[in-house]
Order: C-alpha cells, then sequence, then structure tokens
C-alpha cells in the first residue's frame, strides 16, 4: 500500500510540475512523473497478486465527512496492475503525440487526473471512495473529450452523449450502494457484514441498479450509445485509455458487487448479464464489420469483446450460483484474461489508429491504403494488435478466448438444464462473433494498410516520432507474452478469480510455460506451437529459395484496362458489403443510389452515385423518441420563463398555496 | 490415455508421414475428384496425379509479384502452407499419439485455419486490384458465415467426449463405438461437411475450376499470385482439403488409427486413412456433379442450415444425457 | 433387443423426424418439402416400431404400420398430385428468409428443451427425455405454418405440427390407445383431402394458391 500511495504521490508531482513548468519542459516532466507512479503502483499490485496478502488504507484527511478507504486485495490488483500498464504506455505515447491544446497545463493536469481516477475505482473499498473515485474518472474524460473540440467538431457532441449517459450510470450505481448501505456502514466490509440481513428483494434491486450503471461503462447495448461517439473523438492516448482501462472497470464493478459484495446473487441477475453480453457481442462485432472510420471500428469491436467478457462473468456466475464452483472459477479466469488481453490489444490498436490519424491527416478507412510501404513500423505494431484481436493462435486474444471456451465447456458437462442454455447462447455467440471480428480487422488492415494509397495524405504519410511507436510497442509485449507463455500470468489472474467463492475445487490451471487444465483432458502449449510453426516455414521457405530465380516485380494484371488505379481497388464500404446483406435486417442499412442519365439517350448514365450508411439502430429506436420529447418538454418549460417577475413570484405564491392546501 | 507419455521418436517419425501423406495425398484427391467429376460427366478427365505435375511445373517457374504490393504478399503463402502442415502435424490423422498430441485442441485447428484465411484474404488486398478485393470480400464473408456452424459443430462434439483434445477424442471414439451412430454425431457431421464443403470451394459454395469474374471466389483471391509463389498457395489449399477430409473421416470412423506406439501398426492405418479419405472425396465430387453453384446469396442458407444442425447436435447430446 | 440398442434407435429416429421439419424449413423446392415430410413419416413410424418392439405391443405396432402407410406414403402422394397440378408451386414463398428461418428454428428448439427440462425431470425414461424433441418439431411446423405463404407449404406445416404431437405422444405414453392414434391419422386424412379438393379447386378457378392473394379475394 506504501508504494501505491507513493505512486500517487507522483502523480501529484507530475501535476505540479505540468502546472508551472514551461511549455517545452511541461510534457515531458509531468509523462515522466506520471509513468514513475504507474511503475510503482504496477510493482505494488503485482506483489498482492504474487503473494494474495491484502492491504488497505483509511485517512480521513482528504473526504473529511467519510473519509477514504482503499484497499488492494487480489481483484482490484489485478485491475490496478493492468491500468498502470496501459498508463505508462500511453503516457510515452503522449510526449510524442501532444500537439496544441494538447500541451497546455489543462490537458496535462486532466490526463493525470484521469488516470489516478482509474487506479482508485479498483481499490476504492467503500461506497462513497467509489463514487468519488468514479465521479472523477467520469468528469476528466468527458473534458478531455472536449479538449480538442476546435479540431472537431463532433467531440462537442460525443461528450454531450457521454456525459448523459455515464451522469445517469453514476446515479444508477449511486443507488444501488445506497441501498448497500441501508442496513450499516458504507465501507465494504460492513456491506459484506450485513448482505445477509437484507431481504432478496432488497438485493435484488441494489444489484440491478448497479448492474445498469456498470454495464454501462462497459458499453453494454442498449446502454452502449456513448461509446461509438466517445471513443472515435477523444485524443487518441485517452480513447486508448477509455478503450482499455474505462469500460474494463464496468466489468470489475459487475464483479466485486455481484460476486464479492453480494455473494453471488441467484441464476436470473446472470441470466441477464449474459444476455446483455450476447447482445453486445453480436451488435458490436456487425458494427465493427460495417464501420468505415478506424476508430469507430475500433469502438464498435470494444463493444464485442466486452459483451464476450460479460457472457463470461455471466456464466462464471451462473455457474457459481447452481453450485458448480470450479467450472465457474475457471470461466472467470478466462473472463478476466480476455479483459487484460483486451486492454493490451485494444490499447495498442488505439494508439496505432492515432498514429495513422497523424501520419495521413485521416482516419477514414477511405482515405487510406498503402501504409504498410510509408509508416511500415507503425503498421507491424498494429498488426500484433489486430493479429491478437483475431484470435490468432500464440497471440493474447487465442489463449484467453480458448480458457473462456473451456471453462463454458466444462460447464456444460456438469451442469443441469436451465443454466446449459445459458451456456449454450453464450458458446453460440462467441462462435458467431469470431469470424465477424476477423473480417473488420481484416478489413482495417486489408484497406487502410495494404494496397494503393487512397488520398494524398496517405500517399505522403510520414513515420510517427520514436516515442509514438514506443507506447505501441510496450502495449505489444504483454500481446505476445499472454500468448506464447499465458502460464506464467495465469497464476496472478486465478488469484483475482478467487472472489466470492469460498471453497474452491481443484479444477483450475496448472502452472507452466502453456496452459493445462487440472482435473479435466485439456491443455495447449502455445510456445512449442508458435515453435512448430515456425521451424515448417523455415522449411518451407527454404526449400523454396533453393528454386530457381527470385521473383520479378511486374505491374497488376489490369483486366484490359488502363493502368491500375487506386480508385479499382475495393473500398471499406464494398469489403463490407455482402455481410451488411446477409445482416440487413439486424444492421438497417440506408442505401441511396443516384443515377444521373445522359441527355441523349435514356439507356446510357452520366454519373451513378451509391451511399450506404448505417446508423446505429438502437440509437435510432430507443434513444432518440426519448430525446425528442424530452426537447420538447423543454422547448414548452421555456414559455414559463419568460423573465418576468411578477410571474416568478406568482409561481410561488401558487405553490404556497397548494403548500398549505395540502397541509390543511 | 495422456498422450503426453508418448516416446518422441516415434511422435516425430508419426507427424512427418502424416505431413507427406497429406501433401501428396491433398493434390491426389483433388485429382481424384476431378477424374471422378469427369468420368460422371462421360469425359476421360486428366489423370489423377495431374495436380502434382502442376504443382512441379509451378515451383520450377519465375515468381512475379506485382508493383504496389507488400511484404505480405510474398509472407501469406508461407503461412497459410506453415499453418496447415503445422495443423496436419499435430492432427491425430494416421495415430492418436503425433507430436505435441496435448495442444492439439479442435479450438487449435480451426483458428491455425482461420489465420491461414486471414493470411490469404490480406493477400487478396495486397496487390491492391479489383479481384484481389473481390475475391478476398467472397472468400471472407464465407468463412466468417461457416464458423458459428464449424465451433458449435465442435463444441457438440466435444461435450460428448468431454474434451475438446482431437487425440483423446478420437482415441474415445474407437474405444465407444456406439458414439459415432448417436443422433449427436450424425447432425454434427453433416454440419462439419457444409462446413468443409464452403472451407475448401468446392461446389455449390464455389468453382475451383472457374476464372468467370463474376463467380470465382478463392481463384480471384489468389489471381495476382504466379509462379511459385502460386505452388504454394496451391498446395496449401490442396493440403488444407486433405487435412479436412481426413479428419472429418477421422472424428466419425475412427478406425484403423493406430492408438499404440508400435512403427508397425503405421502402414496399415496410412492405407485405411487413404481409404477413407478417398471415399469421401468420391462422395463429395459426385455431390458436385449433381449441384450447381450457389449464387452468392444464397451461400448464407446452406450455411445457415449448417448451424441449425450444428445446434441440434448439442441439444440431442444435453437431451440423450 | 439390448438396452443400449434400443436408446441408440429410439434417438436416432427421433432425430430423424426434427431433422426432417428443420429440412422444410431450409429448401425450397416444394418437391424435396414433401420428400421429407415423406421421411419424417418413415421416421415417425420407425418410432412407434421400435417402441412396440421394445413394450412388446400389438396395438403400437399395428399403430407403426398405419403410421408408415398414411403418413408415409398416402399423404405424400395426395400432396405431389396437388404439386403436379399446379406448375407455380415448386417453390415456396417464405414470408421470412431462409436464414432467418433457420436461425429462428434453432431458438425454437433450444425453447423447447427449457419448456420439457421439466416435464422430462417428473418421469425419467429413455423415451420421456427424448419428448423435447418432438416439442420442437410441434414448434418448427407451427412456424412454418406462419412464416410460408403457399398454401401447399402451409399444408406441410400442419402435417409436421400433427406428427410432432403424435411423437410426443409416443415417447410420453409409449402404449398409446390403438383407436385415438387411428383417429388422429384419419383426421390428418380428411384434412389433406379437404384442402387438397379446396387448392386444386380455387387453383382451377383463380390460377393462384397464394392465400394472400386469396384474402385479396375476400375484400
Amino acid at each position: 500500500m506504501v508504494l501505491f500511495l507513493a505512486g500517487l504521490g507522483f502523480f501529484v508531482l507530475g501535476l505540479v510540475a505540468a502546472t508551472v513548468l514551461s511549455i517545452e519542459r511541461r510534457v515531458v516532466v509531468a509523462s515522466l512523473g506520471g509513468s514513475l507512479g504507474c511503475l510503482l503502483i504496477f510493482i505494488s499490485a503485482s506483489q498482492v497478486l504474487l503473494s494474495g496478502r491484502t492491504t488497505s488504507f483509511h485517512s480521513s484527511l482528504v473526504l473529511p465527512l467519510s473519509g477514504i478507504d482503499l484497499t488492494l486485495d487480489p481483484l482490484a490488483a489485478l485491475f490496478v496492475a493492468m491500468t498502470s500498464f496501459v498508463g505508462v504506455a500511453t503516457l510515452v505515447y503522449y510526449v510524442g503525440y501532444a500537439r496544441g491544446e494538447l500541451r497546455t497545463r489543462t490537458a496535462l493536469s486532466l490526463m493525470l487526473l484521469f488516470l489516478t481516477a482509474l487506479l482508485c475505482v479498483p481499490v476504492a473499498s467503500s461506497a462513497v471512495t467509489l463514487m468519488f473515485s468514479w465521479e472523477l474518472m467520469a468528469l476528466s474524460s468527458m473534458l478531455l473529450i472536449v479538449v480538442e473540440q476546435r479540431r472537431h467538431a463532433d467531440a462537442r457532441v460525443a461528450a454531450q452523449w457521454y456525459g448523459a449517459m455515464t451522469q445517469l450510470g453514476a446515479a444508477s450505481i449511486l443507488l444501488g450502494l445506497l441501498l448497500l448501505s441501508l442496513k450499516g456502514g458504507q465501507t465494504f466490509g460492513d456491506i459484506r457484514s450485513h448482505v445477509s440481513l437484507m431481504s432478496p428483494t432488497l438485493r435484488s434491486f441494489a444489484f440491478v441498479l448497479t448492474l445498469i450503471g456498470f454495464a454501462s461503462k462497459a458499453g453494454a447495448v442498449p446502454f452502449h450509445v456513448w461509446l461509438p461517439k466517445a471513443h472515435p473523438e477523444a485524443p487518441s492516448p485517452v480513447s486508448a485509455l477509455m478503450s482499455s482501462a474505462m469500460v474494463a472497470m464496468g466489468v470489475y464493478g459487475i464483479v466485486r458487487v455481484g460476486s464479492d459484495l453480494l455473494g453471488g446473487g441467484t441464476l436470473w441477475w446472470w441470466i441477464v448479464v449474459v444476455a446483455l453480453g450476447v447482445v453486445s457481442a453480436l451488435f458490436g462485432a456487425l458494427h465493427a464489420v460495417t464501420s468505415v472510420d478506424l476508430k469507430r471500428l475500433l469502438a464498435y469491436s470494444t463493444i464485442d469483446i466486452l459483451g464476450l467478457v460479460l457472457i463470461g462473468v455471466g456464466c462464471s456466475g451462473a455457474l457459481s450460483a447452481t453450485g458448480h464452483p470450479g467450472d465457474a472459477r475457471l470461466t472467470l479466469i478466462g473472463a478476466l484474461l480476455l479483459v487484460v488481453a483486451h486492454a493490451a490489444f485494444k490499447g495498442c490498436l488505439f494508439l496505432g489508429a492515432g498514429s495513422v490519424e497523424r501520419a495521413t491527416g485521416s482516419r477514414s478507412l477511405e482515405q487510406l491504403g498503402g501504409l504498410i510501404r510509408r509508416i511500415p513500423i507503425t503498421t507491424a505494431l498494429f498488426g500484433v494488435g489486430a493479429v491478437s484481436i483475431v484470435a490468432v493462435p500464440a497471440f493474447s486474444g487465442f489463449t484467453s478466448e480458448w480458457l473462456l471456451l473451456q471453462g463454458l465447456l466444462h460447464g456444460f458437462v456438469d451442469q443441469s438444464s436451465p443454466t446449459l442454455i445459458v451456456l449454450l447462447v453464450g458458446v453460440i455467440a462467441l462462435a458467431l462473433t469470431g469470424g465477424l471480428t476477423a473480417v473488420a480487422f481484416v478489413k482495417a488492415i486489408g484497406v487502410g494498410f495494404l494496397g494503393q494509397a487512397r488520398s494524398t495524405g496517405a500517399a505522403s504519410a510520414h513515420e510517427v516520432p520514436r516515442m509514438m511507436q514506443l507506447g505501441m510497442g510496450i502495449l505489444c509485449v504483454p500481446c505476445v507474452v499472454l500468448g506464447v507463455a499465458p502460464g506464467l500470468v495465469i497464476p496472478l489472474v486465478s488469484r483475482a478469480a478467487q472472489v466470492g467463492s469460498t471453497s474452491v475445487k481443484a479444477r483450475s490451471v496448472e502452472t507452466g510455460v502453456g496452459l493445462t487444465l487440472s482435473h479435466v483432458r485439456g491443455a495447449i502449449e502455445p510456445m512449442l506451437l508458435l515453435a512448430g510453426f515456425m521451424v515448417f516455414v523455415a522449411l518451407i521457405s527454404g526449400a523454396k529459395s533453393l528454386l530457381r530465380r527470385p521473383a520479378r516485380t511486374v505491374e497488376a494484371w489490369r483486366g484490359g484496362g488502363d493502368r491500375p488505379s487506386a480508385r479499382m481497388q475495393y473500398t471499406a464500404t464494398s469489403y463490407a458489403e455482402p455481410l451488411q446483406r446477409v445482416f440487413a435486417d439486424v444492421l438497417r442499412p440506408e442505401i441511396d443510389v443516384e443515377v444521373t442519365h445522359a441527355v441523349e439517350s435514356h439507356y446510357y448514365e452520366q454519373s451513378l452515385s451509391y451511399e450506404s450508411r448505417v446508423d446505429d439502430a438502437v440509437e435510432r429506436l430507443a434513444y432518440q423518441p426519448v430525446i425528442r420529447t424530452l426537447t420538447r418538454v423543454g422547448l414548452a418549460a421555456r414559455r414559463l420563463q419568460n423573465g418576468s417577475v411578477h410571474r416568478y413570484l406568482a409561481f410561488g405564491f401558487i405553490a404556497l398555496l397548494i403548500v398549505l392546501v395540502v397541509l390543511a | 490415455m495422456t498422450p503426453a507419455g508418448s516416446p518422441l521418436g516415434y511422435a516425430i517419425i508419426a507427424s512427418l508421414l502424416q505431413v507427406v501423406l497429406v501433401a501428396l495425398g491433398g493434390p491426389l484427391l483433388m485429382g481424384l475428384m476431378a477424374k471422378v467429376r469427369a468420368r460422371a460427366e462421360g469425359r476421360v478427365g486428366a489423370p489423377i496425379r495431374q495436380p502434382l505435375r502442376d504443382l512441379r511445373k509451378l515451383m520450377g517457374k519465375e515468381g512475379l509479384r506485382a508493383h504496389h504490393s507488400s511484404v505480405v504478399l510474398a509472407v501469406a503463402p508461407l503461412v497459410v502452407l506453415g499453418s496447415t502442415t503445422l495443423a496436419v502435424a499435430i492432427s491425430p490423422l494416421v495415430t492418436t499419439h503425433p507430436l505435441l498430441s496435448a495442444s492439439a485442441d479442435l479450438f487449435v485447428i480451426v483458428y491455425l485455419l482461420l489465420t491461414g484465411s486471414v493470411a490469404m484474404a490480406l493477400a487478396g488486398l495486397d496487390t491492391g486490384t479489383a479481384f484481389g478485393g473481390m475475391g478476398s470480400s467472397r472468400a471472407i464473408t464465407i468463412g466468417a458465415l461457416a464458423e458459428p456452424a464449424l465451433l458449435v459443430a465442435v463444441i457438440a462434439l466435444s461435450i460428448q467426449a468431454r474434451t475438446s483434445n482431437l487425440p483423446a477424442i478420437v482415441a474415445d471414439t474407437i474405444t465407444h463405438p456406439v458414439w459415432s451412430s448417436t443422433p449427436t454425431r450424425l447432425l454434427a457431421l453433416v454440419a462439419l461437411v457444409i462446413v468443409v464443403i464452403a472451407e475448401t470451394g468446392r461446389l455449390p459454395v464455389d468453382n475451383p475450376n472457374t476464372h468467370l469474374e463474376l463467380t470465382m471466389i478463392h481463384e480471384a483471391m489468389t489471381l495476382e499470385y504466379a509462379g511459385s509463389d502460386l505452388g504454394l498457395v496451391t498446395l496449401g489449399a490442396a493440403m488444407r482439403l486433405g487435412l479436412l477430409f481426413a479428419l472429418l473421416m477421422n472424428l466419425f470412423v475412427p478406425w484403423g488409427v493406430a492408438t499404440g506406439h508400435t512403427m508397425l501398426a503405421l502402414p496399415a492405418a496410412v492405407m485405411f486413412l487413404t481409404l477413407k479419405a478417398s471415399l469421401l472425396a468420391v462422395v463429395v465430387s459426385l455431390i458436385e456433379v449433381h449441384s450447381a453453384k450457389l449464387r452468392l446469396f444464397r451461400i448464407p442458407e446452406l450455411l445457415a442450415g449448417g448451424f441449425v444442425l450444428a445446434v441440434l447436435a448439442v441439444i440431442t447430446q444435453l437431451v440423450a444425457r | 433387443m439390448s438396452a443400449s440398442f434400443y436408446v441408440g434407435a429410439l434417438e436416432l429416429t427421433t432425430g430423424a423426424v426434427l431433422v426432417c421439419a428443420v429440412m422444410t424449413l431450409w429448401r425450397r423446392q416444394v418437391r424435396t418439402i414433401v420428400t421429407m415430410l415423406r421421411l419424417q413419416g418413415v421416421s415417425l413410424a420407425l418410432v412407434a416400431g421400435v417402441l412396440a418392439w421394445h413394450e412388446h405391443d400389438l396395438g403400437l405396432a399395428i399403430t407403426a404400420a398405419l403410421v408408415l402407410g398414411v403418413k408415409g406414403a398416402l399423404v405424400p402422394w395426395l400432396l405431389r398430385r396437388v404439386i403436379r397440378l399446379d406448375p407455380r408451386s415448386r417453390e415456396t414463398a417464405p414470408l421470412i428468409n431462409v436464414p432467418a428461418s433457420l436461425v429462428s428454428a434453432a431458438f425454437l428448439i433450444v425453447v423447447s428443451y427449457v419448456v420439457c427440462s421439466k416435464l422430462t425431470a417428473l418421469a425419467p425414461s429413455a423415451a420421456s427425455r427424448l419428448v423435447p424433441i418432438g416439442v420442437a418439431t410441434v414448434l418448427v411446423g407451427y412456424f412454418m405454418l406462419v412464416t410460408r405463404r403457399r398454401s401447399v407449404s402451409q399444408i406441410v406445416g400442419l402435417l409436421l405440427v400433427d406428427n410432432g404431437i403424435a411423437l410426443v405422444t409416443f415417447l410420453l405414453t409409449a402404449g398409446v390407445p390403438l383407436i385415438v392414434e387411428l383417429g388422429s391419422t384419419l383426421d390428418v386424412l380428411l384434412v389433406v383431402v379437404v384442402l387438397q379438393v379446396l387448392v386444386v379447386n380455387a387453383g382451377a378457378r383463380h390460377g393462384s394458391f397464394d392465400l394472400d392473394e386469396m384474402r385479396e379475394l375476400h375484400d
């Protein structure tokens, strides 16, 4: 805990440096302070994960009425370690990325505050501390979205959506925590000891209220509408933090409240969680396939992966509620490993998208192309992230999804009826999204980085500063390590997954470099698989080089036409068109085709324009009507306020009369 | 039962045998299918070893790379062939104790094949021509739609065997012969046949013989390849076909697969496998003769059917327990 | 007959009934759909046969023969004739496209499993465990009835429902009184004949088998 507090101290130093130093030194010193702080906090969290010892801290200096309570237990430590790791990478990246508004005192202090809040949410161990850091996290990230609003006109709209949704979510969490604190104190220890006194209905109420808030933060459909707006519009280091660490806090909240504070609860809670996860996974994957904006694509794929995590968390809860702690734990390990893996690869991808935007001036796939020859290092690092998310064996996405699938599979073997359906639906959703994720990222890489440049910006792209590459590189390390030697990290994750379960049956993952499940047959050794692959590739390429001549470079076949131009390539829209057509019932795309005929004859077309747009159907059908109604009410209310003092006094008088009548 | 205890020498020899068998057998299966098809249509057809001859010719030719192409175009054939070869080496084709058999998880095989498909799809986009993009888009769409049916069928098999380890499933099926005639297995078999037809680009999903712009899928994706690179890609596709056919047969009719550690059992196992895979090839090519290529937007119907059958397989497994 | 063979045979034949139902949603040619219906009738007869053998029940055996005759031969033959009379009804015209119907079918199958899990827990036996499959057949048939436009496909949907109900009765009671099954089988036959007459007449008069168009007639 001392190290943790010392780390926070470095954040304060960074803040001070950000405010007093000159603009040239400010960015470097502040991010150095932040990185050192993150490093110390990472060490303290790792200590807790390695030893399994919980440490806590109480002080009444910060919040005078209730004081703050911080507890670093294994579950919190996992999220803290993850966040601080991503924090270092983004701060390093920030040094290279910061320009204009991002070098101001405001932006730097907000960035450090945001990180501090992110690190405090998981360690908060009382309702007040949690709400305090939660609000700090929401507020600082919201302000960070609008920092660059002069350049991004849409940022303000995005921030409005984000602000409204996050405040509604926070209100919901607050109500839930209030319900939990009714029977006694507001620290988590008190809540745990008093929760058995609560009636089941009250407990369910509390769970559902907190679930709404946490699920909204985790981007679960239908509470996701802020996410595809806010994540693309924020500056890239901020989007990376939001998409890798902040959404994970939603998952943390659900596990903490559901499994830990409320002690597991009943089956239907977790069925709701699985249902949220299934809908989000499918919805996110489909929209990621059809997105054209690179960062929007990444944002939707966040919804997709977090949906898979929710499926895992929900299935784990359901297995635990029906008395299968062993399978429950295995599934939860898979889900938590996926959270960690997601933090690494999604952080890397968002930073990569920022680099692409910096290099080309655009983030629309239709304006990119051919970047692999202009910015090879960024492309390679982005590629590592993409390969991880597509779940290529020996990368982090694969090992975590494999573990999740094993948990569900052995859940099947041991289970009886209603839970089986939950597991079945979860597995089907996992199967459906796997292929779609691959399409989305083949599209992102193939259209964005391969082929020919589609705009002058892409044609004249220059490699980004070293610090930005380093930031991405730091996040590529866990992508590979978690994939090749997951056994090194598993003991730590499984310690975090012990939450709430008192008796742990031995079904778990044995230690080693790869993954070997104990008590059931199931194992993978990614390192050996990778070695085997390398050997075969070496043999094949060796055999090939013994053959005659090296390849010659020629003009591509142009189908009998002119020189091949960039416009002949498949665009991002056309690449996704077959799937968009197959899933038209769900996506409801709007397609406009405009044909201008030649004057001479109706049979000749002069020009043809095709436009297809895929809007968020949930937003259009569920949110817009509400907003329209609210706007109408607001306009009506404006009539009440016309500035006349007499009218206001009259309101007061009428109110007084009503009060008197009611009292009498 | 623990495959980890198998002697290393045996495992290495068995794996090498499998690789050689599939590398030669895959092209021969393609030749056999073309031959059966030709005969059924009343033609003589090319000799069965024609694909091997084509490969030898391609390997000796000079490679050509398009302008604007990148390292992806050069590396993709290696990735395809490498991942397929790895999958062949660790799968239980002639023995249940090949190399790394502990890691030969069904999901590993599925995702190794997915890796190959992703590499090919990227290569299709790399040259920046219209046809490559078209083929890539279509191929990956079909792959994405086949994925759910494939994974759910795999899960149905895994629930029955209580493990997703492939050698263990095959070994358990040999010891429980009843398993191969349970509804779960039969439903999963039909689902997997549909998936295999889609994944290997056979009729009615894709016509391997067409080079017509509007209909080709896999051929469009590899249009920019020439010479030895094309040879590698073609060999990769043939090995994929061989692997999938052999696995399909071994999952449902596992008899003949060597379960012990004796070298003497291997020749018989090779013979059995050849026989089984050829049988499947003949059946599939007879299906091909009788079916026309589906329109691209009818293919989801076929794959959705496979998906439902796979779900049905899981449900019957749960019901029948 | 050995116990494991009995269980295996029962599972296979029951599974076949449901697969045939799913296939009718899958294929577009009405002729193929009728073939599937015939296969389903045969499978149903086999289910009854397996049960009869296991229970040594003569009544059930007669029922099996009857089911084979009526549902496996007579009804499909009548339907074939209807199709032959009208060349326009060669393909079905679904209201919901085929992939969506298939995914819905998967959903219905899952639903029937959930619904029946309590029921089967009451009397667990080799036969009653398979009841969810019968219920799923009923639901799939009903789904077909709702979402297909040609009247021939609707008849097929109705027959699927009937076959599903018959399957559930076989599995649950094992020894249905012969007369009950006889009655229901004849009922179905009657329905088919009536529909055939109606359809053929309507077709002859208006040249159409589309129910939506028939409603226009009513308006």
